[in-house]
């Protein structure tokens, strides 16, 4: 079980958000640019601290204390790849292995299977500062997957990607949650994007509150604003 | 064109570094025959191996000590930085001659830690930690400046990414600062030695002996002329060069940025 209840003040904004996600649910959070969605991800990840609040996976409180960040069992996919440039795809996926793993009949397995559904094959020996944005993007989603992280925070997960590799990503990632129980927070502007990420549930952010939670056709039926009922009218 | 236009670049830096080596031309000026008999040669090898070992021991003091404290500064505010880089300005802003001074009377007999350590039986003047110490002084600020600016430079996202996948803060900087910032520390450690190892005017104050290649220098202009130090010029050049150079050579080995 997760639960963060997050109140952070960035600039001239006052971030005040509670979330609670099951095993292996997901929430798509939803909003307007600078609504405050991002900063959720960045202080649940431990990329900043929130001012007040709370924030558990199961057992593991991340926050308060704030909790180291290699500590903390948690998958982050940046809106930038950020790749380690001095290495190649492969090393970059392998990164996060400890060691003594990383020869095990499961885990090489593991990566096998993110390698080849990334289709990151043909590059695996490449080096990562001379690939392109599209490729890096789903070496940054194999890196984070392949240390198998019980919650997954994806912050425009697809952005500069094609649409056909989107619809087979998001695929994946919704049989990988399933498979390996793993708990999704995924945040887009794309509504569509994130209707079909996180089918169950949505949380939609203006100026940092939640103004409305539930099902996408409960967002879709009742939207709480104007600004909500623009941003849903492309679904 | 393309090519007549890098020709033209080379040729304008090559000039430069015509003027930069100008004044070695005067390794060949007459000064009469060169002098490197028993007298001259023994004290001279003497003063390499000094030289070479002691400012060896005071690197390794300033990257163990100087590393930590740049990956400290690196992450500071601004305000917060500017203040720590001030204070590493001081020491190498002071005319050498003046900082020898200052050590000595801060280090010698009559200071507070001078007295105390000398109750230990540990010299600090004319004597190996006298050496090493003015030239850890000495090369501190420009090793700990150049490291700032070298670890500043690695994204810190690319650190939070490494530590989100597990790595502790050491293994951080071991797998991700260290290889991406190395270009940079190299540059900041062959400044620090050739700064240390050419070192006269703090260390004639503090350490005349043990006798480094510097004070061997003017000892041996004062004692014999210049026949005497020409050699030791060559001999200069031929042991302080290798190292620094050795360290861009390796630094410069990238493997993909």
């Amino acid at each position: 079980m997760f639960s963060a209840q997050i109140l952070k003040t960035r600039r001239e904004m006052k971030v005040d958000v509670s979330l609670q996600l099951a095993p292996g649910e997901s929430v798509g959070l939803f909003g307007a640019s600078g609504a405050g969605k991002s900063t959720v991800l960045t202080c649940v990840a431990g990329i900043e601290e929130p001012d007040d609040g709370r924030v558990k996976l199961g057992t593991v409180q991340f926050f308060p204390p704030s909790l180291p960040l290699h500590c903390r069992p948690v998958g982050y996919l940046t809106q930038a790849p950020d790749l380690f440039p001095h290495l190649t795809v492969g090393e970059n996926v392998s990164f996060g292995i400890p060691r003594q793993l990383r020869a095990t009949k499961e885990q090489t397995s593991w990566i096998e299977t993110l390698r080849d559904r990334l289709q990151l094959g043909p590059l695996w020996r490449a080096p990562a500062s001379l690939i392109s944005g599209g490729q890096a993007r789903r070496v940054s989603l194999a890196r984070m997957l392949a240390r198998k992280p019980p919650l997954v925070l994806l912050d425009e997960p697809f952005a500069g990607l094609d649409r056909q590799l989107v619809r087979e990503l998001i695929d994946d990632l919704i049989s990988w949650s399933r498979a390996l129980g793993f708990s999704m927070i995924a945040v887009d502007h794309q509504a569509e994007v994130l209707r079909r990420l996180c089918p169950q549930r949505a949380v939609v952010l203006e100026n940092g509150k939640i103004v409305q939670s539930g099902t996408w056709e409960e967002l879709h039926k009742n939207p709480a604003t104007s600004m909500l009922r623009a941003l849903l009218a492309p679904l | 064109m393309k090519l007549n236009r890098s020709w033209f670049t080379r040729a304008g830096v090559a000039l430069f570094a015509l003027a930069l080596l100008y004044p070695f031309t005067a390794l060949f000026a007459h000064v009469g025959p060169w002098q490197w008999g028993p007298d001259v040669r023994g004290p001279a090898l003497a003063s390499i191996r000094v030289s070479l070992l002691l400012t060896t021991f005071a690197m390794v003091i300033i990257v163990a000590l100087g590393t930590p404290v740049a990956a400290y500064i690196a992450r500071r505010r601004a305000r917060e930085r500017v203040l720590w880089q001030a204070l590493l300005l001081l020491p190498i802003l002071l005319p050498p001659l003046a900082l020898g001074i200052l050590l000595t009377l801060a280090f010698g007999s009559y200071g507070t830690v001078g007295a105390w350590l000398e109750r230990y039986g540990i010299l600090m003047t004319n004597s190996a930690t006298a050496f090493v110490t003015t030239q850890v002084y000495v090369g501190m600020g420009y090793y700990v400046l150049g490291a700032v600016a070298a670890l500043d430079a690695v994204p810190t996202m690319l650190q939070k990414q490494a530590a989100l996948l597990g790595l502790t803060p050491w293994r951080v900087f071991l797998r991700v600062t260290l290889p991406l910032s190395r270009l940079g520390l190299a540059v900041a450690l062959s400044i620090a030695w050739v700064r240390a190892i050419g070192e006269f005017g703090a260390v004639v104050v503090t350490a005349y002996y043990p006798s480094g290649m510097p004070v061997q220098i003017w000892v041996n202009l004062q004692s014999f002329g210049l026949p005497a130090v020409m050699p030791l010029l060559v001999v200069f050049l031929a042991v302080a060069l290798p190292l620094p150079w050795l360290i861009h050579v390796l630094a410069q080995r990238r493997r993909h940025v």
